[in-house]
């Protein structure tokens, strides 16, 4: 009996050590970059909302590029020469205003003195507090000791210190930096501009054309789905968090420069609304209105407005389905926002709605 | 509260082993109490707002129980006793569980807007099936007189109360009442926390880990092949470990009581035919199911046709027993075909000549695996449409995408096929006997090296860091 206590003792003894090993590990590697930039060879993971946690502390910026999958692709070397600046890209695939705020809040302590903000009006509707999203870790952004526990007290971060720390053998550096993409291993990108960009010789044309987008706009408009064209928006509650999220931290920043712009959707987007869900375009209107009139109004916003550029929105085959558009877009995007180009004047901020309005009003999806 | 969490793990549990143990050099009734009032404890912390209805199930259930067995009531009475007490279960698995299916479809045929808002209790089904069994047996003259604390022990004991397995009250109570049970027995204990170390592992590592996969069919709104195949296994894959490990828990926090569980699961994906995947796959419902409903049914006794409409009931009803959703019917429909075709393929084909026993049992364990994955995609879609989206993808391998995400899925889900069909699970690994109450007897006998302890501590650890704030199990809501 003696000898099964000792063996209970020692297993839950080896555990304990076994658990502190791997914090150890973690601590030591530090895969995120929390604590320190990476000693060894650098590796970056496309889960964003974990890695921004570490890019805002482990590198340098001026600008911080933020937007939902409408900005994802972006590489920062592009916004670096694009608008010579020296960008930091956390943008989030599916994130709402409250995450995008709080993230940015973040950079902004870090050194952001200037903010690209890509706007759709589906981050405002409503979810869970950013104290209590499942999706993002306030403590790890936060660095408390909560947030510090949970990143070194992790299976997967230890898996991870463990593969970076093979890496770093060198026989083995060279095969497993090129096998890391194909490997069930987060941090697996060897360069922070390949965080969600698509690879350099992808197949653009075979993504993005007309023949996809007309069938992303048949099966959005399908009488079963049309439903899910208005999921979620409500007019009054966006309002509350465009007010709480982006106006209050523009208002908390006066001395940060936000770049706010209305990304290029395809025409068929408005369309969708206008033919199968008129009530949801009412309040995506009304809203992207109201943020016009408001955030024209505050000193340190420029906000542009792309959506009613005819030639871009209109030529089907710059999209993959009604709303994301092709890299070759990006780099007009940049390009836009370089000089200026449609940017909303202040005098009159509901021009370029108007004519988004007309636009919607007078097009006819090719049949 | 879950098993994978660290208030569980790091307070709840020694707490109540503690008390468990310290009543039990006491008294033999004062620990069974304690149990109880720990599960109570237990089921409130998850979901405290549905503690009346368990305590009025087991009051109800008790009652009626006492009518069959205590109170000396002619046929007639004993039948309608227990007419009422299953009516009665059922109801309240019905309101609970069935109003909003109910109402959704009446909605959906007469264009009305009836929304009725229930929550579903967390381990309603487990409970009302495990209750209904016991008033069966009682009906049936199987069941001693129990006293109340015991009864409620046996509903309520916390291993198992919100995913099962589905417990027998002649395997269970008994337990409940032998002294021994209540004196710490570290062999017991030892074991208790490898299988319980197994089965974190499991869940926190390998089920988690391989779910962010199943978003490529389940989350995309048009899949490709590849990506349709591979979030279907990894969604298969999932569900296993999931459910696996949550059974494997359920046996070594109870082993650590000294209570010996049955066992739910015996490499189900091994299986060679749809009959034997049952026979492998939740053991504990297939025999609750064969037992209390396929054969009241009349089972195989009425002639074949009649065999195949009992298997397609009992496995329609099984599947609307998960969930209360069409898909949920359709996949216990399509397990009711598989199990018809697999009885008539048995019962026409003549039997395989030895040379060709080997390939025909490969081909029926691929055939059969296959066979699950295509239902699966059914239990996971959250609607028929989506589900025959995935199937449509999976069967169309002219789009093909293959890039950088595919390739490391493809590596993980090859990983998780081949810890499903090469590796022992984890009652072979530890000698679990249920029936004959043994386990670890290598272990007890010192034939395990030192390194197995390491390699069960390195597996504790493990599933301690794998833990999330966030990882619920999937059988925690039917």
């Amino acid at each position: 009996m003696r000898a099964t206590y000792t063996h209970l003792k020692r297993l839950l003894l080896a555990s304990i050590a076994c658990v502190l090993g791997a914090a150890l590990l973690t601590y030591a590697i530090d895969p995120l970059q929390l604590f320190r930039p990476s000693r060894l060879a650098a590796f970056y993971s496309d889960d964003t909302r974990v890695q921004n946690a570490g890019l805002i502390r482990s590198q340098s910026f001026d600008t911080a590029f933020m937007g939902t999958s409408l900005a994802i692709h972006f590489r920062q070397s592009d916004i670096d020469r694009a608008l010579a600046v020296h960008s930091l890209k956390l943008a989030m695939t599916g994130s709402n205003s409250r995450q995008q705020a709080f993230v940015l809040e973040r950079a902004i302590d870090r050194g952001a003195r200037r903010v690209i903000w890509e706007m759709d009006d589906f981050i405002f509707v409503d979810a869970a507090d950013i104290e209590s999203d499942p999706y993002l870790s306030v403590d790890l952004y936060r660095a408390t000791a909560k947030g510090i526990a949970s990143y070194l007290f992790s299976a997967a971060m230890a898996k991870e210190s463990l593969f970076a720390l093979l890496r770093s053998v060198p026989p083995l550096r060279e095969p497993l930096t090129r096998a890391a993409p194909y490997l069930p291993v987060k941090f697996a990108l060897a360069d922070v501009d390949d965080i969600y960009a698509l690879p350099r010789d992808f197949d653009v044309a075979r993504e993005y054309n007309a023949t996809k987008t007309l069938a992303s706009f048949a099966y959005i408009t399908a009488p079963s789905r049309r439903r899910f064209l208005g999921e979620g928006y409500d007019l009054e509650a966006m309002v509350r968090h465009f007010e709480h999220d982006a106006v209050g931290l523009i208002a908390r920043h006066p001395d940060v420069t936000f770049d706010v712009y209305f990304p290029p959707y395809s025409i068929l987007q408005f369309v969708a609304m206008r033919d199968a869900s008129p009530e949801t375009l009412k309040i995506v209107t009304d809203l992207t209105a109201r943020i016009a009139q408001r955030l024209t109004l505050l000193p340190n916003v420029r906000l542009h407005d792309f959506r009613a550029i005819k030639q871009v929105t209109h030529d089907l085959d710059n999209y993959g389905d009604v709303i994301h558009h092709s890299p070759v877009v990006d780099t007009k995007v940049l390009k836009w926002l370089a000089i200026g180009e449609y940017r909303v004047d202040p005098k009159a901020p509901l021009k370029s709605l108007e004519e988004l309005k007309s636009q919607v009003e007078a097009y006819r999806v090719p049949q | 509260m879950l098993f994978n969490s660290y208030p569980f793990v790091l307070l709840f549990l020694p707490t109540v082993l503690a008390g468990y143990f310290w009543l039990g050099r006491r008294s033999n009734l004062a620990p069974v109490i304690w149990l109880a009032l720990g599960s109570i404890t237990f089921y409130a912390i998850g979901g405290w707002q549905f503690v009346v209805l368990l305590l009025l199930s087991i009051a109800f259930n008790y009652g009626i129980g006492h009518l069959l067995i205590v109170a000396k009531l002619g046929p007639s009475g004993r039948r309608a006793a227990l007419a009422l007490g299953v009516t009665g279960d059922l109801l309240v698995l019905g309101i609970f569980k069935y109003a909003g299916f109910a109402a959704e479809n009446i909605n959906a045929l007469f264009g009305t807007h009836v929304a009725p808002h229930i929550l579903l209790p967390v381990g309603i089904s487990f409970y009302t099936f495990t209750q209904i069994a016991f008033l069966v047996d009682a009906y049936r003259g199987q069941v001693a007189a129990y006293a109340l604390p015991h009864y409620a022990l046996f509903v309520t004991y916390f291993p198992h109360l919100i995913a099962g397995p589905i417990l027998h009250h002649k395997d269970m109570i008994p337990q409940f009442e032998r002294k021994q049970s209540k004196h710490p027995d570290p062999h017991l204990i030892l074991c208790g926390v490898i299988i319980f170390a197994i089965g974190l592992f499991k869940k926190t590592c390998l089920a988690d880990g391989i779910q962010p996969l199943v978003a490529l069919a389940f989350e995309a709104r048009s899949p490709s092949f590849d990506q349709a195949w591979l979030g279907a296994l990894a969604y298969t894959f999932q569900l296993y470990f999931d459910f696996s490990g949550y059974s494997d828990m359920a046996i070594g926090i109870s082993l650590m009581f000294g209570i010996f569980l049955p066992v739910n699961f015996n490499s189900p994906y091994k299986a060679t035919s749809i009959v034997e995947f049952w026979r492998r796959w939740h053991m504990t419902l297939s025999q609750f199911l064969r037992d209390y409903l396929y054969i009241p049914l009349g089972g195989n006794r009425r002639g074949r046709v009649l065999r195949y409409v009992n298997l397609l009931i009992t496995m329609l009803l099984g599947g609307l027993w998960h969930g209360a959703a069409w898909t949920f019917v359709i996949w216990g429909a399509l397990h009711g075909a598989y199990l018809c075709v697999n009885h008539a393929f048995n019962a026409l084909v003549p039997d395989v000549p030895g040379l060709l026993v080997r390939p025909f049992r490969i081909a029926g364990a691929v055939l059969t695996f296959l066979a699950v994955v295509v239902a699966w995609v059914f239990f996971r879609a959250v609607s028929v449409e989506w589900a025959l989206r995935v199937l449509h993808a999976m069967a169309d391998p002219s789009n093909i995408v293959l890039g950088r995400e595919e390739i490391a899925a493809l590596v993980m889900v090859a990983v998780y096929a081949a810890l499903v069909w090469l590796g022992p699970n984890t009652q072979a690994l530890m000698g679990y006997d249920h029936a004959g109450r043994r386990v670890g007897e290598a272990l007890r006998a010192g034939r395990m090296r030192p390194l197995f302890l390491y390699a069960a501590s390195l597996v504790l650890a493990f599933g301690i860091l794998g833990i999330q704030s966030h990882s619920e199990f999937i059988y925690f809501r039917f």
